[in-house]
Parts: structure tokens; C-alpha cells; sequence
């Protein structure tokens, strides 16, 4: 048997056994809404831990870091850095946060946003913006499936069928059992994916240059403008430090922003539960060591492939092997892109439904159920036509994403930190901030010091906020009553 | 420890990673060699500072749940 088809058989073995795992886990939910976004508060630790770990590692960390690590050496440093920073302020927000949910029955971060600062037009503004993040990031998470499937099947499933088979079965879950599935599966997936990169990170530097210490001594010899930080551009200028460091602060301020892991803290059993995840997250942080060095491995390896993105597939075709290794190596970065996927077609949903339409019409619980099944399948199908152009530059669009998303971060603490906060206020510095890291979006060249657009897109949202809401009327006692206690 | 104490050292811990993993802390750190358990300097020292974060954070969950248990109340 050739040996693309043994790996095709591998893969899709385990594509029907990560849709069994995701139908099962839908039997035995609640039929409601918070049973469909938040599976009635039920997620125990484990199941937490591997929710938030594979929902943050996405085919960007399983394609994206290799790729960095191997193009632009010791600038990937910068995504080891930012996950533990961006962590560690959930041990205290989520627990408050959790409990406020359970208060007043929020599902969603706009709900709590606008529960102390009502306003429609503010929960439209935040689904609006959190789809605009939403979709290049679905759309990278499918490219990355359907680059992987095609990759080691010698061409033989193109991106645009290993995309729709990875997606469709994602889509199947997520439209049957919701919050529930994605928990079950990701469970699932980001074991598998912690267990195959760990085991190529040290089999491919100890197979090809005798070890790791080996393989950094090799490359400092023959390349050492790779390993001095802040490392490389895409282009081989060295990067500088303004962007260094703005991109692990932007990271770390929007990392926890995502509604779709913001989400999770309305999903988690108990307060216990959410502080184990944060204090665990970090231990999934150094699963990225093993990930840099598979891309390490490839930068005095002979040959290379068409774009560093296709490093890691790369050099499993190239090292000879065997068809088994190759196929669960392909269904670990499926895990990968799948896991991020179906969270984030299943956020896109709650948040526009909750946070968008259900402000302006009054739909029941089942046409809400309906409508959020609807708009998974139109997600999907945005992202997919996006996926299938070449050119797409996604790692670019995922940075600029983060711009959007960090401007999140200001609102959420003046709900929950700053009693004297106003709705205006907020309005105000969201529109700000998200105008700011636009406009350097578009005009990178205007960007002091390289810095991340995100963060002058800060600079500018925060002195607003809180202008804005210290010349306007400060909200009523009572109301703030039912915030702080 | 006292509680108050304890958030204040796991606060001020992850200000000084911020630090020490950015412009300027981590320039004097900013290197390939040494390697470290064979990996390039500066790769470990922000691999250090992690694992140095998940210490803390437990020690910090060992004083809060002390606290927590001991009022009934949740935060």
C-alpha cells in the first residue's frame, strides 16, 4: 500500500473517532441556551484544562511557531513569553467574573460589559467587533487543516477537500451538541497534540544532529544573526525590540479577551476549578519548547519548503518517516486547528446571536438555539471561501486580530475594577482605540518604534475612557450595588 | 502567610517577568549562549520565568485557599 493512503486511513480514523467523541458528549445536555453556550456551568478540571490549552494552541502554534522558529529564530521567543503573563491576571478576574455570571445569568463578555454599562448599541458594537477578529481566525485555523491533509498526501486530498472534510465534521458537533462537544473534544484533541509534539520536538533534533545541545551549537556556528534576540523579520532584517516586545504585551492583554476563552469562565464548574486551569495554563505554555525545536531542526537541514508556514509537514516527509508517524503527526496539527476552530465557530455564534441580534428582536430560546446553529454554518462558510485563496497572508491577519481584541481589555477591568466608569465612557474609548490600531493597521510605516498597533490603539483608548467618563455623570449607587459588593 | 501579602508577591512576580522578558530587562539576557539543558539562553530564561510562574501561582492558591476555607466566603 502506498503510503499517502495508509496515512489517509490513519487520518480519517481518527476524524470519525474525534466526531464520535463530540456527538456522544452532546447526549445528557439541557436544552437550553445556557446549556447550548455555557454547558450548564458543568466543566470539571480536566476537561478546563484541555479546553483553554488546545482553544489557545491553534494551527498558528502548531504550523505559525515552527514556521518563526525556523525563518525567524529567536523572535518565536516572543510567543513562549506572552501566554503566562496573559494567564496569570484570569486567577483573580475569572473567579469575579464566574460569579457574576451566576448572579445575573450572563453567558457572554458582552452581557457582562453591558450589564453594568447598559447599552444596545454597545453589545452591538462588541459582537460586531468580535466577529471582525472571528473570521481570519477561523479562516487560518482551516487553511492550516486543509495545508496539512494536502501536504502529506502527496496532493492527493487538495486544501479545498481537506478543508471542507475537517470543518464539516467540526461543524457537525458544534451544531448538535455546542459547548459541550467542544469541551469533550478538545479534551481529547489536546492530548494527542501534547504527546505528538512533544515526541517529534525530541526525536528529530536527537535524529538528525545527535541532540539539542548539538543542533543550537550547529546553528550558532552557521547562523548566528538567527539566535540573537529579538531574532529575525519575515524578510531576514533584524526585527526590532519595539515590536519585540509591544507583540508579547499586545498578546498578553488580548490573550484573554477571545470571547471564546473569556467564555470559559462561565462554563466552569466552581472557582476552584477556574483557578486550577490559570494556575495549570502555564505548563501548556512550555509544550511550545518541543514545537521550536521541530522548526529548529529544519534550518540546516537541506532543501526547504515552499513557505515556513510548511516547515513542520516539511520535515516529516523529508526524514523518511514511517506512514503511521506521518498520519498521527497529521491528525496532532488537525487537533490543533480543529480544537481552535470549533470554539471559535461556536463563540462567533453565542456573540452575535446573544450580543447582536437578540438586543434589537426578542426571540425565543429555540429560535436563539436555531439562529446561533445558522450562523455557525454561515461562519464556517465565510471562512472557507477565505480559506481557499493562496495568497492570504493569515499570521498577518491573526496579529492585526489581536489589535482589535485588546481593546476588550480596558472595558472588562472598568466593569469589574472602576466604579466610576461611565457607558459613555466606555463607548467612547472603544471606538477610539479600535480607530487608532486601524488607522497604524493601514499606515504601518507611521508606527513609532515598530510598535504593535494594538497597543497604540491603548494609548489612545485608555486616557479616553477615562475622560469620557470623568466629565460625564457618574452611574447610580443602586446600581453599582448589584456590581460590588 | 497573610493574604494581602501573598496577591502582592504573585502580582509583583509577574511584573518583573514582564519585565525580564521585554525591552529592557531582557537585554542582558538577550543571548544564545550559554546553552541551557541544551537549549539557546535567552529560550530557557523565558522558559524559566514560566515554570517560575506555575510555583507561584500554586503557593499563591496554597494561602487564598487557606483563607477561603476558613470565611466560607469565595474571594
Amino acid at each position: 500500500m502506498e503510503q499517502w493512503v495508509v496515512v489517509t486511513i490513519i487520518i480519517a480514523a481518527y476524524l470519525a473517532l474525534t466526531l464520535t467523541i463530540g456527538l456522544m458528549a452532546g447526549r445528557g445536555q439541557s436544552d437550553s441556551v445556557t446549556g447550548y453556550v455555557a454547558a450548564d456551568r458543568s466543566f470539571g478540571l480536566l476537561v478546563m484544562y484541555f479546553v483553554t490549552g488546545a482553544s489557545v494552541f491553534s494551527a498558528f502554534a502548531f504550523l505559525g511557531g515552527p514556521g518563526w522558529a525556523y525563518s525567524r529564530g529567536a523572535a518565536a521567543f516572543y510567543i513562549l513569553a506572552y501566554g503566562a503573563l496573559g494567564m496569570a491576571p484570569f486567577y483573580w478576574v475569572g473567579p469575579r467574573v464566574a460569579k457574576l455570571g451566576r448572579q445575573h445569568g450572563f453567558v457572554t463578555q458582552a452581557q457582562l460589559i453591558t450589564g453594568r454599562f447598559p447599552s444596545k448599541n454597545l453589545s452591538g458594537l462588541i459582537a460586531l467587533l468580535s466577529l471582525i477578529a472571528f473570521v481570519p481566525y477561523v479562516t487560518l485555523q482551516m487553511r492550516g487543516a486543509g495545508i496539512v491533509i494536502e501536504a502529506v498526501t502527496d496532493g492527493n486530498v487538495p486544501i479545498w477537500l481537506g478543508s471542507a472534510v475537517a470543518y464539516g465534521i467540526v461543524i457537525a458537533y458544534v451544531l448538535s451538541a455546542g459547548a459541550m462537544a467542544v469541551g469533550w473534544t478538545n479534551t481529547f484533541q489536546g492530548i494527542f497534540m501534547v504527546v505528538i509534539a512533544w515526541s517529534l520536538g525530541l526525536y528529530l533534533p536527537n535524529a538528525l544532529y545527535g541532540g539539542i545541545g548539538e543542533m543550537f551549537t550547529q546553528i550558532i556556528a552557521e547562523r548566528p544573526e538567527l539566535l540573537d534576540p529579538p531574532g529575525l523579520t519575515a524578510t531576514g532584517e533584524p526585527w526590532s525590540w519595539g515590536a519585540y516586545s509591544t507583540f508579547i504585551l499586545v498578546s498578553a492583554i488580548g490573550l484573554m479577551m477571545w470571547p471564546h476563552l473569556f467564555m470559559k469562565a462561565f462554563t466552569a464548574k466552581d472557582d476552584e476549578t477556574m483557578r486550577r486551569t490559570v494556575i495549570l495554563f502555564p505548563t501548556f505554555q512550555l509544550f511550545l519548547i518541543p514545537v521550536f525545536l521541530i522548526g529548529f531542526s529544519g534550518v540546516l537541514f537541506p532543501g526547504s519548503p515552499s513557505s515556513s508556514d510548511f516547515i513542520l509537514p516539511f520535515m516529516i516527509l523529508e526524514t523518511d518517516l514511517p506512514a503511521l508517524v506521518v498520519g498521527l503527526f497529521c491528525a496532532g496539527a488537525l487537533s490543533a486547528s480543529m480544537s481552535t476552530g470549533d470554539a471559535l465557530l461556536h463563540a462567533s455564534a453565542s456573540v452575535v446571536v446573544e450580543d447582536g441580534v437578540q438586543q434589537f428582536v426578542d426571540l425565543s430560546e429555540r429560535a436563539q438555539r436555531r439562529l446561533m446553529q445558522g450562523i455557525v454554518l454561515l461562519t464556517g462558510a465565510i471562512a472557507y471561501v477565505f480559506a481557499q485563496d493562496p495568497d492570504s497572508s493569515l499570521v498577518l491577519l491573526l496579529a492585526s486580530a489581536y489589535g482589535v481584541i485588546c481593546q476588550f481589555a480596558p472595558t472588562v477591568i472598568a466593569a469589574l475594577y472602576w466604579k466610576r466608569a461611565t457607558t459613555k465612557g466606555v463607548i467612547a474609548g472603544l471606538i477610539a482605540g479600535t480607530i487608532t490600531a486601524f488607522f497604524f493597521w493601514q499606515n504601518p510605516e507611521l508606527k513609532p518604534h515598530e510598535m504593535h498597533e494594538g497597543i497604540l490603539g491603548l494609548i489612545v483608548h485608555i486616557p479616553t475612557l477615562v475622560g469620557i467618563s470623568l466629565v460625564t455623570s457618574a452611574q447610580e449607587a443602586e446600581h453599582l450595588e448589584k456590581f460590588f459588593d | 502567610m497573610n493574604l494581602k501579602t501573598a496577591r502582592i508577591l504573585a502580582a509583583a512576580y509577574h511584573i518583573l517577568m514582564l519585565y525580564f522578558v521585554t525591552w529592557p530587562g531582557l537585554l542582558p539576557f538577550a543571548k544564545a549562549e550559554p546553552l541551557v539543558f541544551g537549549l539557546p539562553f535567552t529560550m530557557a530564561w523565558i522558559a524559566a520565568w514560566i515554570s517560575g510562574s506555575v510555583v507561584c501561582l500554586i503557593l499563591l492558591d496554597t494561602v487564598e485557599k487557606r483563607y477561603r476555607t476558613k470565611d466560607g466566603a469565595d474571594d
